[in-house]
C-alpha cells in the first residue's frame, strides 16, 4: 500500500475528510476498463477522454484544448497533480464550444492537472464527468478576466474508489464563475475549492452530494471576495442514506476593503436513515462593515405533511419520497445553464434516488 | 460619514471603570507552577487526601499536553512559570457578614457598584428592600470573602458555599460531581484548572426546592501576575430551579493575566437552571497591552428527564476570551439555551459560541449569538450542534448575527451541525449588518446624539439576549453596553 | 357507501373522537358541522390516514373494503379524496407533474391506462379553466405562493381531474370570497352530484351549504354525532349556536 502523507482531520479543513478512504482508493488494484460508453454528451465542441489521467487520443478531439506541463500548486491534495495536463486558454472576446472532459479510472492512483484561461470577455463551458473505480485527484486553475464568464459543471459517479478535486480560481472584475457539482456515484468524494472574487465579480458554487451505502462524500469550498461589490452564492443540497455521511462545508470570507460584497450561502441536508451522517458548516468570515452576508443552513428529514398530501392524492410513499428528494435536490443543478447537461445530470441524480429509495 | 461614525463608535467603548487595584496584603504562593505548588494550594485549603490526589493527576495529565490552537485567536505564548497561582488576602479567609470584611475590599466592591444592594440588605435598612435579594459569593484573587444568606438558604435546604468549604463540609456531594460533567482531560485550561483551582463556588438545590433568591458569585483578579482558576460545581436536584448570576473585573495592569476557570453544571429529572454571565474582566488598552486571558470551559449534563439549563453571558472584557457555554442534552425532553452577546473593541479577540450534544429523546435546543466587533477587534462565533443516532425528535434552532462598528474589525461565524438522525429538525441563521447611515441619521434626527444613536441601535441589536438576563444584571450589560435605559424601552 | 362504526382515535395519547357513528349512502351529501376542538379535522385526517392519528377502537367500511387497513394512497386509488383544510406548499414539484403522478397511480391501481402528457395537460387545463383558475399556476410548484383562496380552489381543480368517488371537503369555504364561494360550490355539485358518488362536507359554517344542498347534517360534539338532520338543520345551528344545539 502507498503511503500518503495527508492532513490531519483535526486540522479544520479536514474535519470531515474521509481521508482512510483515499489511500485505499490509490491501492484499488487495476480493474477492467467497464465498456466503451465514454459519456460524452450530444455536444458540439472539444471533447477528451482521459483514462487513467493519460490521454486516449482516439477518443478525443482537442479543438481549442492543448497539453502542456502544468504545475499543481500548493493544495495537499491538488499539489500532487504536477505533470501533463489539460490547458484551455481563450482570446478576449472568444467563446468556444462546450469542452467536454471524461475520466475514466481502472484502479490505482492517477492524477491531473488542468487550467482554463480566460481573457478579457471569454466565454467558455466545461463539462467533466468522472467513472470508473481508482483515486483519481485533480487540480484545476481557473483564471477568469474582466467580464469573463466560465460555466462548469462536474459530475461525480465513480463507481468505487476516491474522486477529489481541487478547484483554485480568481475572477478579474466583472468576471462571473458557474460551479456545479453532483456527486452521484458510489465512490468516495471531495471538492476542494478555493475561489477569489474580483471587483463587481459574479461567483455560484454549488451543487448536490447524494451518498448511499457506507460512502462519503464531501466538499469544503472558500469563497474570498478580494475586492468590492462582489456576489457570491453557495447552494449545496446533502442527501444521505444508509450509514453514509455526507459533509458540506462552505466559508464566504470578506476581505477589509471589499465593502458592499453580497454574499449567500444555503445549505441543507436530508437524511433517508437514522443510520446516516449530515455535516454542515456556512462559515463566515467578515473583514468589512458594509456587506451583506448570511447563511441558512437546515437538516432534516422529508416534511410528513407533504408525504402525507402527496399520498391522499394517491402517490404512493415511495414515489411521493422520490419526487420530494428530486425537488430538494434540483435546487442544487438548476444552476446549470446548458439544457442538455441539466438533463443529464438531472438523469443521474434520478438513477441514484431509484437505486436508492 | 466614516470618520464620523467612528467617532460613534469610539464614543461606545466607554473606558473601563473597574480598573482600580486594591491595596491589601496578600499571601502569594511561590511563583511558578510545579507540584509543590499544587500541594501548597491543596495545603492551604486543609483539602482532604482524596482532592490532592486528584489535582495531582490532572497537574501530571496537563504535563502532557499541548495548548490548543485551532481556534481563530492569536494567543501569545504563556510563560506558566511566570505567574503565581495563589494568592489570599490576609484578611480573614472566611467571614459571617460583610461587615467582617476587610475595609480595602469592601471598598472594593462599593467601587464595584455590584452588591450595594445587598449591603443594605445586610446593614438591616428597614424599608430598603430591593424588588429580589440576592445571595453573593465574592472570590478576589484566590479566595472566597463572604458569602451571604448563608442562613436563610440553608433553611431552604440549598447549600452555597465556596467550594473549598464544600469540599471539607460536603466531601461525598462534591466527589460525586466534580469533574462528571468536565472530565480532568477535557482540554488543556481545564486540566490546568483542575491541578490548581484555588476557590469558586458550589451550590446544591435540594430535590424539589426553587431557590428562594437569585445567586450570585462576584470574582475579582487584584494581585498583580496572579492566574485565577476558579471552579463551579452547580447540582440542581429533582424537580429544583436556580438562578445563578456571575459577574466579572480585573484591575488595570500591563501584564496579562490569566483566568481560567472551570463552570460545571448538573441538571436532574425536571430541574432547571439558569446561569447567567457578565463578564467585563479588563480586555486592556487600546494598543492591546495587558488585558484578562479569558479561557474558560463551562458546560452542562442535562442529565435528567425534562431539565433546563439556559446559558446567557454579555461578554465585554478580556484581552482573549476564548468561552464556549455548552449543554449535553443526556435527558429526554431536556432543553438547552444559550444567548450571547459579545462586544470586542480595540485590539481585542472573542471566540466564544456553544455546543449542544443532543443524546437524549424530543431534546431542545436554542442558541441566539450576537456578536458586535469595534475598532480592530476580532468576534468569532463558534458553535457545534450534534445529534446522535438515538436522538429521536430533536430540534434545534440556532441564530448568529454579527454588527460590525467601522471596517478595521473582523466578524465570523463558524457554525458546526452534525446530524445522525433523520427526524431531527435543524435550522440555522446567521446574517452580517453594519449600522446604517439611515438608521443613524433617523435615530439622531429624533435628537438623539452620536453615541447615544449608536447606544440605541446596539441595544436593539442585543435585546433578544438582554432580556434573558434577570433584572439586576440586564441593568449592569445595558450600562456596559453604552447604552441608557431610557434607549432600551424605545 | 362509507359506514363509521363506533370510532375512537386520539393523537398523541388524545381521545379526540370517542365512539362516532355515521352512514353515508351513494348520492349523498352530509354535512358535519360543529364547533372548534370537536374533532371535525380530525375525522377527515382518521379516512384519509394521515399518520399520527391513531384508531383505538372501531371500523370505517368504504365500498365494502376496510378502509382503515388501506395506506393513504390506496384510499385515494379506492376513489376516495380528501380535500385539506391547509393544503400544503410542496416546492419544486410543480402542479402538473404532482397531479399526473397522482391520477397516473391512481389509474395504474385500477389497471387503467396512463394518460400521455398531452392528454392529462388537456384535462388540468379543462378543470382549472372550469375552476377559474388561471392555466398558468398549473406550472407552479403546489401551493407555493397561493393565496388561501387559490389554494382551495386549487384542491377543487385536483379534485375534478382525480374523479373521486367520495370526496370529503374539510372547510374548504375558509378562506373564499362569494364569488370564489359560487365557483367552488358548483365545482362540488359538478364534480360529485351523481347517483354513484357521494361527499362529506366539514365545515363550521353553513354559507357553503347554501351552494352544496346537503341531503342530511350531523353536529359534531366531543368527538361523536350528537345529532342528526336535514339541511334545515344547518339553519337552525347558524341562528342558535353550536351551543344549545349540540348539548
Amino acid at each position: 500500500m502507498p503511503l500518503i502523507d495527508l492532513p490531519s482531520t483535526r486540522a479544520e479543513a479536514w474535519r470531515w475528510a474521509d481521508l482512510g478512504a483515499l489511500s485505499a482508493a490509490a491501492a484499488l488494484a487495476p480493474i477492467a476498463r467497464a465498456g466503451h460508453e465514454p459519456h460524452f454528451l450530444d455536444l458540439p465542441g472539444a471533447r477528451l477522454l482521459f483514462v487513467n489521467g493519460v490521454l486516449d487520443e482516439a477518443h478525443s478531439v482537442l479543438d481549442q484544448v492543448s497539453l502542456g506541463h502544468l504545475r499543481g500548486g500548493e493544495h495537499a491534495l491538488g499539489g500532487r497533480a504536477t505533470g501533463i495536463g489539460w490547458s484551455l486558454r481563450l482570446d478576449a472576446d472568444a467563446a468556444a464550444d462546450p469542452v467536454q472532459v471524461v475520466h475514466i479510472a481502472t484502479g490505482g492512483e492517477n492524477h491531473l492537472p488542468a487550467e482554463i484561461v480566460l481573457a478579457d470577455n471569454a466565454v467558455a463551458q466545461v463539462v467533466e464527468t468522472f467513472v470508473g473505480a481508482g483515486w483519481s485527484n485533480r487540480v484545476t486553475r481557473i483564471e477568469l478576466g474582466s467580464a469573463a464568464r466560465l460555466g462548469r459543471a462536474v459530475r461525480l459517479i465513480q463507481e468505487g474508489g476516491f474522486t477529489s478535486l481541487r478547484d483554485e480560481a480568481q475572477l478579474g472584475t466583472g468576471a462571473s464563475l458557474v460551479s456545479t457539482f453532483l456527486g452521484a456515484g458510489t465512490a468516495g468524494t471531495r471538492i476542494d475549492g478555493a475561489v477569489v472574487v474580483g471587483e463587481s465579480g459574479y461567483a455560484e458554487v454549488g451543487g448536490a452530494l447524494l451518498t448511499a451505502g457506507e460512502q462519503r462524500q464531501e466538499c469544503a469550498v472558500r469563497v474570498r471576495h478580494a475586492e468590492p461589490n462582489g456576489q457570491s452564492h453557495q447552494l449545496w443540497r446533502a442527501v444521505a442514506a444508509d450509514t453514509s455521511v455526507a459533509s458540506l462545508a462552505a466559508a464566504v470570507e470578506v476581505a477589509r476593503h471589499a465593502q458592499k460584497t453580497d454574499g449567500e450561502q444555503s445549505l441543507r441536508g436530508l437524511l433517508l436513515q437514522r443510520t446516516a451522517t449530515v455535516n454542515l458548516k456556512p462559515e463566515l468570515e467578515i473583514f468589512a462593515d458594509d456587506v451583506k452576508c448570511a447563511h441558512g443552513a437546515t437538516v432534516g428529514e422529508l416534511d410528513g405533511r407533504a408525504l402525507f398530501y402527496m399520498q391522499s392524492r394517491g402517490i404512493p410513499r415511495p414515489r411521493a419520497q422520490a419526487l420530494l428528494t428530486r425537488a430538494f435536490v434540483a435546487d442544487a443543478l438548476d444552476r446549470i445553464g446548458n439544457e442538455g447537461v441539466r438533463d443529464a445530470f438531472a438523469a443521474d441524480a434520478d438513477a441514484w434516488l431509484e437505486r436508492t429509495l | 460619514m466614516a470618520t464620523k461614525n467612528a467617532e460613534a463608535y469610539a464614543a461606545v467603548s466607554k473606558k473601563y471603570e473597574w480598573g482600580f487595584a486594591t491595596d491589601i496584603e496578600q499571601d502569594f504562593a511561590p511563583k511558578g507552577l510545579s507540584e509543590d505548588t499544587v500541594r501548597y494550594i491543596s495545603a492551604k485549603k486543609n483539602e482532604p487526601e482524596w482532592m490532592l490526589d486528584w489535582r495531582l493527576k490532572a497537574f501530571r495529565l496537563w504535563l502532557t499536553m499541548e495548548a490548543p490552537d485551532w481556534s481563530k485567536l492569536n494567543i501569545p505564548p504563556i510563560d506558566y512559570q511566570d505567574a503565581y497561582y495563589y494568592a489570599e488576602p490576609k484578611a480573614k479567609a472566611t467571614i459571617a457578614s460583610l461587615d467582617e470584611l476587610d475595609p480595602e475590599i469592601r471598598r472594593t466592591y462599593e467601587k464595584l457598584g455590584i452588591p450595594i444592594e445587598e449591603q443594605k440588605l445586610l446593614a438591616n435598612v428597614e424599608g430598603a428592600e430591593p424588588p429580589r435579594r440576592v445571595a453573593v459569593d465574592a472570590v478576589f484573587d484566590s479566595v472566597s470573602v463572604a458569602t451571604t444568606f448563608r442562613a436563610e438558604l440553608e433553611r431552604a435546604g440549598v447549600i452555597f458555599r465556596s467550594i473549598s468549604e464544600a469540599i471539607r463540609e460536603y466531601p461525598d456531594l462534591v466527589r460525586k460531581w466534580l469533574g462528571k460533567v468536565v472530565p480532568q482531560r477535557d482540554n488543556y485550561f481545564a486540566t490546568l484548572n483542575s491541578a490548581v483551582f484555588s476557590d469558586g463556588t458550589f451550590v446544591y438545590i435540594p430535590e424539589g426546592v426553587r431557590c428562594p433568591m437569585e445567586l450570585s458569585t462576584y470574582f475579582r483578579i487584584n494581585a498583580e501576575n496572579t492566574g485565577q482558576f476558579e471552579r463551579t460545581l452547580i447540582v440542581a436536584d429533582k424537580g429544583s430551579y436556580v438562578s445563578y448570576l456571575e459577574g466579572c473585573t480585573a484591575p488595570m495592569r500591563d501584564e496579562n493575566q490569566l483566568h481560567a476557570a472551570v463552570v460545571e453544571l448538573v441538571a436532574l429529572d425536571d430541574a432547571e437552571i439558569k446561569y447567567s454571565t457578565v463578564q467585563n474582566w479588563y480586555p486592556g488598552d487600546e494598543n492591546g497591552v495587558g488585558g484578562i486571558y479569558n479561557f474558560v470551559t463551562k458546560r452542562a449534563l442535562c442529565q435528567g428527564r425534562n431539565s433546563k439549563v439556559s446559558w446567557t453571558q454579555v461578554e465585554t472584557g478580556s484581552a482573549i476570551t476564548w468561552k464556549y457555554p455548552s449543554c449535553v442534552l443526556a435527558g429526554d425532553n431536556s432543553v438547552g439555551e444559550f444567548y450571547s452577546v459579545a462586544v470586542t473593541n480595540n485590539r481585542q479577540q472573542a471566540d466564544t459560541g456553544t455546543k449542544m450534544i443532543h443524546l437524549g429523546k424530543n431534546t431542545k435546543s436554542t442558541i441566539v449569538s450576537k456578536g458586535i466587533s469595534a475598532g480592530r477587534s476580532d468576534n468569532t462565533y463558534r458553535g457545534l450542534v450534534r445529534v446522535a443516532p438515538t436522538a429521536e425528535g430533536v430540534r434545534n434552532f440556532t441564530q448568529c448575527d454579527s454588527l460590525l462598528l467601522g471596517d478595521q474589525c473582523g466578524a465570523h461565524t463558524v457554525p458546526y451541525i452534525e446530524v445522525r438522525n433523520p427526524s431531527a429538525q435543524i435550522e440555522h441563521e446567521a446574517t452580517t449588518s453594519k449600522i446604517s447611515e439611515d438608521q443613524l441619521f433617523y435615530a439622531m434626527s429624533r435628537g438623539l446624539d452620536q453615541e447615544a444613536a449608536v447606544a440605541l441601535i446596539v441595544n436593539g441589536f442585543a435585546r433578544e439576549v438582554l432580556q434573558q438576563l434577570p433584572m439586576e444584571f440586564a441593568v449592569e450589560a445595558q450600562k456596559l453596553l453604552g447604552i441608557s435605559l431610557e434607549g432600551s424601552v424605545g | 357507501m362509507l359506514v363509521i362504526e363506533n370510532l375512537h382515535a386520539e393523537i398523541d395519547g388524545k381521545p379526540i373522537l370517542k365512539g362516532l357513528s355515521l352512514s353515508v349512502n351513494a348520492g349523498e351529501v352530509h354535512a358535519i358541522m360543529g364547533p372548534n376542538g370537536a374533532g371535525k379535522s380530525t375525522l377527515g385526517y382518521v379516512l384519509g390516514g394521515r399518520p399520527g392519528y391513531e384508531v383505538t377502537d372501531g371500523s370505517v367500511t368504504f365500498a365494502g373494503q376496510d378502509l382503515l387497513e388501506l395506506a393513504p394512497h390506496e384510499r385515494a386509488a379506492a376513489g376516495l379524496f380528501l380535500g385539506f383544510q391547509y393544503p400544503v406548499e410542496i416546492p419544486g414539484v410543480s402542479n402538473v407533474q404532482f397531479l399526473r403522478e397522482a391520477l397516473n397511480a391512481q389509474r395504474a391501481s385500477r389497471e387503467e391506462k396512463a394518460l400521455s402528457g398531452a392528454e392529462f395537460l388537456k384535462l388540468a387545463r379543462e378543470e382549472a379553466r372550469k375552476l377559474d383558475m388561471d392555466a398558468e399556476m398549473l406550472k407552479r410548484p403546489v401551493n407555493v405562493g397561493f393565496s388561501g383562496g387559490e389554494k382551495k380552489r386549487n384542491e377543487m381543480v385536483q379534485m375534478g381531474i382525480v374523479n373521486p368517488k367520495f370526496a370529503i371537503l374539510d372547510e374548504t369555504d375558509s378562506g373564499l370570497d362569494i364569488d370564489a364561494l359560487r365557483i367552488v360550490g358548483d365545482g362540488i355539485n359538478r364534480i360529485m352530484r351523481a347517483p354513484e358518488k357521494a361527499v362529506l362536507l366539514i365545515t363550521h359554517y353553513q354559507r357553503l351549504l347554501d351552494y352544496v344542498q346537503p341531503d342530511f347534517v350531523h353536529v359534531l360534539a366531543d368527538g361523536r354525532i350528537t345529532r342528526s338532520g336535514g339541511a334545515e338543520l344547518a339553519h337552525q345551528l347558524e341562528r342558535e349556536g353550536y351551543a344549545e344545539i349540540a348539548a
